[in-house]
């Protein structure tokens, strides 16, 4: 489902921020990137969808070519990918129904969406992606009136709105408290299992990277430290992943 | 350091105050004058109230359709200079031509639409677009370089194209903004446009200018009255507006 090989991101000046990654992601798992902060997690993440541009190696998603395709085809692939911000990033203005509904706009004829208008049949669709994530009772409301953890259920609406092939979490459980980390993981849990999707979450914790993960993979000053199971995650595992103290 | 800079500070001012001929004792002598000139425009003259009327009608009209054509044609101009949206190859240039246009006042371009199509409010809302555009669009562009990167990263990884992203992403988080800076510039325009009238661009300026000339202190007191009343209540409804919406 997802192929990275040697894949390296730079930024201006000098920072080496993925360092030569090799990953290939099998369909229907359920991937934890798992180190500490400033590993690399999050720009591996995003290269992945190419919010960030990677210096060099190549990378595909559901078959498509990621590293340089052109702006229309960057648009295809990136509608096929689903992604989950640590911050939510929902248009705080903007209704909740109308946030799920944004998942529509790589699908819909760009000059008429412009006016805000969207098929019945997405309308339809947003809706039940919001039953999914149990908030269709609030889908007139204003998206800043509702809780961190709602938000963030708004922001999964918006990415199952999408219809996507993989879902991508950056830290999607770093701005919540532990009962509201459980509640989104158990909901990435079940799209998981019952639609069969590819999740690949970053985290920086240990017990819940092992909770839910179906494989883990460790980065470390941006490269892959640890990949395999769960059950395999020894303590000289965890000492190569985060070198040192395990973050809380 | 400081106390040079103290010391030339001091003898710039001295330098200002002789340059102008600024003199308090000239203001004092000067004072009874003033009252004699409000002693004059006592009573105002309420038979002049239906054109003086008509003129400020015309003034808040030039004002309201010059800030609304303004505040359209300042969207795209606001979007190509604001410095995360454009490129510096659009970014520079539309800055530079911002920066140009708004350094003449409304009243500046009113002499010159006069000189072009002649007497009357048209003109007048000419020169408050001209303005109103470029200033507008500055404070647009400051709005949309101050938004949160967040909601278009969002919307840009959902395979939006880069129109939506701004429709999308960044639209929703500036308008309520945008609104509020058009509702501060269309106060500020009707106070513009009461004077544009002393060049012959339309409104109750245009009566104020004449009923001064004539020497007719009472007319004019009674124009004066309107331009407060117009300008307050124009005032207290915008600022209800705005406080709606923040």
């Amino acid at each position: 489902m997802i192929e990275v090989a040697g894949l390296r991101v730079t930024f201006p000046p000098d920072v080496v921020a993925v360092d030569g990654v090799d990953l290939t992601v099998q369909p229907g798992e359920f991937v934890v990137v798992l180190g500490r902060s400033g590993s690399g997690k999050t720009t591996l993440l995003r290269s992945l969808n190419r919010l960030v541009e990677p210096t060099a190696g190549v990378i595909r998603v559901a078959g498509r070519t990621v590293t340089g395709a052109g702006p229309a085809e960057l648009r295809v692939i990136r509608r096929q990918i689903g992604m989950i911000f640590q911050q939510f990033n929902l248009v705080r203005r903007a209704s909740v129904l109308d946030n799920v509904l944004a998942g529509r706009l790589g699908f819909i004829p760009p000059l008429p969406s412009l006016l805000g208008r969207f098929p019945p049949s997405d309308h339809a669709l947003a809706l039940e992606c919001l039953a999914q994530v149990g908030l269709a009772h609030l889908a007139a409301r204003r998206a800043d009136t509702l809780s961190g953890g709602e938000q963030q259920r708004v922001a999964i609406a918006r990415a199952l709105a999408q219809q996507p092939a993989v879902i991508l979490a950056d830290e999607p459980t770093a701005s919540l408290d532990p009962a509201l980390t459980t509640e989104i993981m158990d909901i990435l849990r079940r799209i998981n299992v019952e639609r069969g999707l590819t999740l690949v979450v970053s985290q920086h914790q240990l017990e819940t990277a092992l909770a839910y993960a179906t494989r883990v993979v460790g980065v470390r000053r941006g490269r892959v430290s640890f990949d395999g199971p769960p059950a395999a995650v020894t303590p000289a595992a965890v000492e190569a992943i985060y070198e040192g103290g395990v973050p809380r | 350091m400081k106390r040079a800079a103290f010391f030339v500070g001091l003898v710039v001012f001295a330098w200002l105050v002789w340059d102008t001929s600024a003199d308090p004792a000239r203001l004092a002598r000067g004072i009874p004058w003033i009252f004699d000139f409000l002693r004059r425009m006592m009573p105002p003259d309420f038979r002049v109230l239906p054109s003086v009327l008509a003129g400020a009608v015309t003034t808040v009209e030039i004002a309201l359709l010059g800030t609304t054509v303004a505040a359209a044609l300042a969207l795209p101009l606001g979007f190509l200079s604001a410095r995360n949206v454009a490129g510096r190859a659009v970014f520079y240039p539309a800055r530079a031509l911002l920066n140009f246009f708004r350094s003449v006042d409304t009243l500046v371009y009113a002499l010159v639409f006069v000189a072009a199509v002649g007497l009357g409010p048209f003109p007048g809302v000419l020169a408050v677009i001209a303005y109103t555009t470029t200033s507008l669009a500055k404070l647009y562009s400051e709005a949309i370089e101050g938004i949160e990167r967040g909601p278009v990263d969002a919307i840009t990884a959902t395979g939006a194209t880069r129109l939506q992203v701004l429709r999308f992403g960044v639209l929703p988080q500036v308008l309520p903004l945008f609104l509020s800076y058009v509702l501060y510039r269309l106060e500020t325009n009707i106070r513009a446009a009461t004077i544009l009238g002393f060049v012959g661009a339309g409104g109750i300026g245009f009566y104020l200018q004449t009923y001064l000339r004539m020497i007719d202190y009472p007319a004019a007191s009674t124009t004066l009255l309107v331009t407060v009343v117009m300008v307050m209540l124009v005032d207290a409804a915008s600022s209800r507006l705005r406080a709606k919406l923040i």
